[in-house]
């Protein structure tokens, strides 16, 4: 079926809710909008390594391989990265080798899930500490890096109300990202190797039988999609912060999984639960900014709530969607299990 | 097939080994680092003897050279070396928060007469050990005493004096009247303390500025070690035109000052303000922004209280360091003059108390 058929088929209660937070966005827009655009903007922002995060675990489950490594792939990479532009000053090649490093421990996690059959949780794990001890260990205090990613305005486009603002004043890394997933959505649902991937996740034995090599399928799709965790990493250190800290993940590539099933696997949809936590992020923020006299009336119950709760929200969701209201969600049925040929 | 087994375990062990104890090697060689200080301190002052005055000092987890607490706080004792108050001084470095006792007991072993610890963390270690070594003076810097021990002294600060100066400066140089701060989580009473003063400190000088103030939403795990949020925060703020932003809330502070410095770099007219210690020097890509910093004079703190230390007259309980605003830098011709003889006049009114910040601990 068309996955756009599919998209609204399945998911008319997300639809309908986006149609009326755009609403309200327009509706806010024309009482300021300055604070509209900061939020937006800074929406944007927050959910890019989410997004990122979330593309690398929704081709890792397609093709059957489940990647709770995404966390420490961002977090080398992101140290990588740091690494290499505090030495070179090179962003480029830094973005180049932070994507290195993540497609390095996508393969390492496709080796041990794939060839060595292993536990795939207990396989991401081992990234995830191992991540952690390197950079924990090497990190020393006082690299100084020479600058980060600085936004680079469309002209024209950075103009528009609204837009302008939120996708076309960005680094190069945010616009490469915006890039990515609709080149992730036109792969995995338009070409012949997203059909073989979906069908090694879905039924490996018979995608074998028609010819697929199922180990080759996953090789690949674990490794290329860990170059998308490292390009979250790369994003943490050059665009978005300009240095490193031990642990700046901050739990991102775990939350980038709940974006991933919240957006039920398809890189559109997983965007826009990404755009929603950056924005319940923002929104929190926005609210402790303002004062009471600058909330209309209606909505100042929501400067009374405690902003962590803003902030959770998101979350609540995830786990509202996980327990089955609005549809069913479905995971890739083979996912997690190794496929032994015969 | 094994071989591959074989590799991956000791892959996993190798992961375990770095995670659970980055630092396990340099304790070992801290060890004989200690040693060594030892016996050269036998040959040349002998701390147990009643005429000799020796200073410890004991870090958090991290180096003495990390350019913030540790360093401030060592610059203290090596004043009072410098100044003929100690006849000793010697540091641990801290690498494992188990240690904290140890380090501590290495020193009174030693029979030095004051152990300073650094950080709010050390706290109960140095009151465990104040209880074993009744003779022994502690200096506990951030550590804030309850209930009052003869022999401790808890350096502790008026965290909403430095930001009220801050906030005076801020609502002084900004040209939108909007200012803002982007604080670590308001689940650590001083950070509140920093945000309240600010607040109040603009506010004070200027009546028509509007701060814009939020605390991280994370917890404590999470609330200091968040550069991104800092940095996107301190946008959200300078996209509203916000143009002083004051960042109190470790790394997560630094990522919103370096993110300020970008937009200076770039033309605009943004400032940003640190904390803590002057980070001109901890964090140098935020320069081009960093008009100054919301300090504890935590070098003076330490110093004074050793000196006092020696005249008998150790105060117990808690004692206050003075706070202060780092050196303008760069940005000294920026600030006028009339702007810096209103935060010495600020400064003057705080000192004497006819200045309230707002801060009221109690409630």
């Amino acid at each position: 079926m068309n996955p756009w058929r599919t998209l609204w088929h399945y998911n008319r209660g997300k639809v309908l809710a986006a149609a009326a937070l755009v609403v309200f966005v327009v509706w806010a827009y024309t009482r300021d909008p300055q604070i509209v655009e900061a939020v937006l903007a800074s929406s944007l922002r927050l959910s890019i390594p989410l997004i990122l995060g979330a593309l690398c675990g929704l081709i890792g489950e397609r093709s059957g391989v489940i990647n709770i490594g995404i966390e420490g792939q961002m977090l080398l990479a992101a140290f990588v990265a740091f690494l290499v532009n505090v030495y070179t000053g090179n962003l480029l090649l830094a973005t180049l080798s932070g994507m290195l490093v993540g497609a390095v421990l996508g393969f390492f996690l496709a080796f041990m899930s794939v060839t060595l059959r292993i536990d795939q949780i207990i396989g991401g794990t081992v990234i995830n500490m191992l991540a952690f001890g390197l950079t924990g260990y090497f990190y020393q205090v006082g690299l100084v890096t020479k600058g980060k990613f600085a936004p680079i305005p469309i002209p024209g486009l950075a103009d528009i109300p609204i837009l302008g603002a939120m996708f076309f004043r960005n680094p190069p890394l945010t616009y490469l990202t915006l890039l990515l997933i609709f080149v992730v959505q036109f792969w995995l649902f338009y070409t012949p190797w997203g059909l073989r991937t979906r069908a090694v996740g879905e039924h490996p034995r018979a995608a074998d039988t028609v010819g697929i090599d199922v180990y080759k399928m996953r090789y690949l799709n674990v490794t290329l999609a860990g170059s998308l965790a490292g390009l979250a990493g790369a994003y943490l250190t050059l665009e978005a912060v300009g240095s490193f800290e031990r642990a700046m993940t901050n739990g991102q590539g775990f939350v980038a999984l709940a974006v991933m099933i919240f957006g039920r696997w398809n890189p559109i949809l997983a965007w826009g639960a990404a755009l929603l936590f950056g924005f319940a992020t923002a929104l929190q923020t926005q609210l402790q900014f303002m004062n009471a006299a600058q909330i209309p009336a209606s909505l100042l119950w929501l400067k009374q709530i405690p902003h962590q709760f803003i902030g959770m929200l998101p979350y609540l969701l995830t786990i509202i969607v996980l327990a089955g209201v609005g549809g069913r969600t479905r995971p890739p049925a083979a996912v997690g299990q190794p496929y032994v040929k015969e | 097939m094994k071989k591959w087994y074989w590799l991956l375990a000791v892959l996993a062990v190798l992961a375990l080994a770095l995670a659970a104890c980055g630092g396990q090697q340099q304790a070992a060689e801290q060890a004989t680092e200690a040693a060594q200080q030892e016996q050269g301190a036998a040959a040349e002052v002998d701390c147990k003897s009643p005429d000799t005055f020796c200073v410890g000092l004991v870090t958090d987890v991290g180096e003495i050279d990390d350019k913030s607490f540790n360093q401030s706080a060592w610059e203290g004792v090596q004043k009072a070396l410098e100044e003929g108050v100690a006849d000793k001084i010697d540091y641990i470095e801290t690498k494992d928060a188990k240690d904290y006792e140890a380090n501590i007991q290495l020193f009174a072993e030693q029979g030095y007469d004051v152990i300073v610890t650094v950080g709010f963390a050390l706290g109960e270690a140095t009151r465990a050990m104040a209880d074993r070594y009744p003779d022994i003076m502690f200096i506990g810097v951030d550590q804030f005493q309850a209930d009052a021990k003869p022999n401790v002294a808890g350096l502790i600060f008026h965290e909403d004096q430095a930001g009220f100066l801050a906030g005076a400066l801020a609502g002084m140089m900004t040209e939108t009247n909007k200012v803002a701060a982007v604080l670590g989580t308001d689940l650590v009473p001083p950070v509140v303390a920093f945000g309240t003063g600010y607040e109040n400190g603009a506010k004070y000088v200027n009546p028509d500025v509007e701060v814009l103030m939020t605390y991280h939403p994370g917890g404590l795990d999470v609330a200091f070690t968040d550069p991104a949020w800092g940095a996107a925060t301190a946008k959200q703020a300078m996209d509203q035109g916000a143009d002083v932003i004051f960042a109190a809330g470790g790394k997560t502070g630094n990522g919103g000052l370096i993110e300020v410095a970008g937009r200076a770099k770039a033309g605009e007219r943004v400032y940003c303000i640190g904390v803590d210690t002057d980070q001109w020097y901890t964090v140098p890509e935020a320069r081009p922004c960093l008009i100054t910093s919301a300090m504890k004079l935590i070098t003076d703190g330490v110093f004074d209280l050793i000196k006092m230390a020696k005249e008998g007259n150790f105060p117990s309980g808690n004692y206050f360091g003075d706070v202060g605003l780092a050196p303008f830098h760069d940005f000294e011709d920026q600030v006028p003059q009339e702007v810096k003889d209103k935060l010495d006049e600020i400064r003057q009114g705080l000192m004497d108390g006819t200045i309230d910040t707002g801060w009221n601990p109690g409630g």
